[in-house]
């Protein structure tokens, strides 16, 4: 299966703060891949280094076969969806779709107002006097108009309802099955998100970052089966850490309990094992930006997740 | 990209057009009226000879509304800049619009390539037009007091506000780009156009050439043919040096009044022009009208150019 996404050492530093350190993800095409993390991770700065809309300063990336960059071949086949879901404020959606198809080699017009229509969002209105949820459908369904073959969106459910979020993502998802083959290849998606569960309803990939580094990349399903929460009498774990990499340590007076990333099929019966939820995994993670749960040499390590598939 | 650009401009397109529209209908009917007046002051005159001292016969070819309206085109070559030029990158900045623009199948390059030449060719275009109104409605009154030179005259007329106005549009967009926004690019061109203009007029326009000097007795009036543009003027002595040494308090003509003419200080100029005492006056001759109108615009679309040229280098450098 050819990637869609491959960066190696992908690095972004501004004048004092480095946004995104060495990153290295792979991202297989016709994935729906969440991109997870605390706020100030990086994921907004990884979105913009893959939608050529900011250079890297050290490391590589190909996406869809190529280096993001100012030429028109590329980005016809990025869209990408920037956060607080950014048009032109006193323009209607028709205005947007005449944009579209004036800037874009293949442009899909009807698709927007067949879908716009379907959603009852008016076309002719200025999308100011629009409400949030349909502003993001209006700005969806252009991204989905330009016919990209990979779709980088960043946290467009922020500031949708629930019920707006939920018509949101039928619509990326009705639009991940449409676009097979639409451009000669599976549509994937990046999406980053806070939501866990609602990223847990479309997604099937993993890009997890935290303090501007990569800590997990890779298929929910492999993700899910790699982790166990063991749960036992307060002890020494030494012995386990031998085997397995501890995401994540908690220890109460009489109990201790572990987030692990398998390193053999083997565990210790004395421990009760469980399978972690999506979310306890990436909290895990996340919680390691604290320095008493991992260090960069253990995140570092913990990368290789999915990496040998 | 055109498309796209007329979409966004069209309300502040119409705007213009309406006002200078406005502006149209004003300066023609004021226009139409001077013109009339002129011509047949022109007719009268013919036929009493008296045309040589036409502007001794006390013939008015001005009104308070049209001089204030004709001033206040100067400020034509500046608002395109300020609400066109300023807000074209630093709103898009601003709300974020440009991670929509810039992932468009288009290069930055390209949209800041259109957009700014459009930009440029109205405001030029508008400039020009409005220009070339009042150089129309103000032809007769140039003619009459041969003030074609002067500050207020030449800066309103004929090529110079195109020149003015591609510049003001440049400096817009460059202060736009470079401070991301639009309230403190506003700012920064309207001090940068007010400040560069007033610098040019006031002490590069005079010496854009060798200015010719004239020499002329103190005791009768001289001025130069037609619309000049004055550099200084004074007195000099025998020497060719001003007169130093005074009579403490007493002045003529801006200098000393020598010694020798200690005993003719209500009316010195005789007794001046006895000692050899000169009047002196340097300028810019009518001849040169065309010239300084040229080097004029050519100065003000070159640092246009360079604006324009960093901000793309800029723009086209920066992370969106």
């Amino acid at each position: 299966m050819t990637a869609t996404i491959r960066t190696s050492g992908l690095t972004k530093r501004y004048r004092r703060v480095t946004a995104l350190s060495e990153c290295t993800i792979s991202v297989p095409e016709g994935r729906i891949s969440a991109l997870v993390g605390p706020n100030g991770a990086g994921k907004t700065t990884l979105l913009r280094l893959l939608a050529g809309l900011a250079a890297p300063t050290a490391g590589q990336a190909t996406v869809l076969g190529g280096t993001p960059r100012q030429d028109p071949a590329y980005l016809a086949g990025i869209g990408y969806l920037a956060q607080d879901i950014p048009l032109y404020r006193r323009l209607t959606a028709r205005d947007h779709i005449g944009i579209g198809a004036h800037l874009n080699p293949r442009w899909d017009s009807e698709s927007v107002r067949a879908r716009l229509g379907g959603l009852k969002i008016p076309l002719d209105r200025p999308l100011a006097t629009l409400s949030g949820g349909q502003r993001a459908q209006v700005a969806l369904t252009l991204t989905l108009a330009k016919r990209p073959r990979l779709l980088l969106l960043d946290e467009p459910l922020a500031a949708l309802d629930p019920l707006a979020r939920r018509s949101f993502l039928a619509t990326l998802a009705e639009a991940a099955v449409q676009e097979d083959g639409a451009a000669g290849g599976d549509l994937t998606i990046v999406l980053s998100s806070h939501l866990l569960t609602d990223i847990g309803r479309v997604c099937d990939h993993l890009i997890l970052l935290a303090s501007s580094r990569v800590q997990l990349c890779g298929d929910i399903e492999t993700v899910l089966a790699q982790h166990r929460i063991l749960t036992g009498p307060r002890k020494d774990t030494t012995a386990i850490a031998r085997m397995h990499a501890i995401v994540r340590e908690d220890t109460t007076a009489r109990q201790t309990t572990l987030l692990l990333r398998l390193g053999s099929p083997v565990i210790d019966p004395a421990w009760a094992i469980a399978e972690p939820s999506l979310e306890e995994i990436v909290l895990g993670y996340m919680s390691q930006d604290n320095p008493a749960y991992g260090t960069g040499h253990q995140a570092a390590r913990l990368s290789a997740v999915g990496e040998d598939r | 990209m055109t498309w796209v650009t007329w979409r966004q401009y069209r309300y502040q397109g119409a705007l213009a057009a309406a006002l200078f529209a406005a502006l149209t209908v004003v300066l023609l009917i004021t226009g139409l009226h001077v013109a009339q007046l002129w011509h047949s002051a022109l007719a009268r005159c013919a036929t009493d000879g008296s045309c040589a001292n036409l502007a001794g016969t006390g013939l008015s070819l001005q009104s308070p509304v049209l001089t204030t309206l004709i001033v206040g085109t100067s400020a034509v070559a500046l608002l395109p800049g300020l609400f066109w030029g300023a807000p074209m990158v630093a709103h898009e900045l601003e709300t974020g619009t440009n991670q929509f623009a810039w992932t468009q199948s288009i290069t930055r390059r390209r949209w800041l390539a259109v957009r700014t030449g459009w930009l440029l060719l109205a405001a030029a275009v508008l400039a020009g037009a409005v220009s070339a109104l009042v150089t129309w409605a103000t032809g007769p009154d140039s003619a009459l007091y041969a003030d074609a030179f002067q500050i207020n005259r030449f800066d309103v007329t004929d090529i110079v506000p195109v020149g003015y106005a591609v510049f003001a549009m440049a400096l817009g967009i460059c202060a736009g780009t470079l401070l991301r926004r639009t309230l403190p690019a506003v700012a920064v061109t309207l001090a940068g156009f007010v400040g560069i203009r007033v610098l040019t007029a006031q002490w590069l326009r005079p010496h854009y050439m060798t200015p010719v000097t004239g020499y002329y007795k103190l005791t009768r009036l001289y001025a130069p043919k037609g619309s000049y543009l004055s550099v200084s003027q004074g007195i000099v002595g025998p020497d060719g040096k001003p007169p130093v040494a005074g009579l403490g308090g007493y002045v003529f003509n801006g200098g000393p009044i020598p010694t020798v003419c200690a005993k003719a200080i209500q009316n010195p100029a005789p007794c001046m022009a006895a000692h050899g005492y000169r009047a002196f006056l340097t300028y810019q001759p009518a001849s040169r009208f065309w010239a300084f109108q040229g080097i004029e615009t050519a100065i003000f679309v070159i640092l246009a150019a360079i604006l324009l040229g960093f901000t793309f280098w800029v723009l086209l450098r920066r992370d969106a």
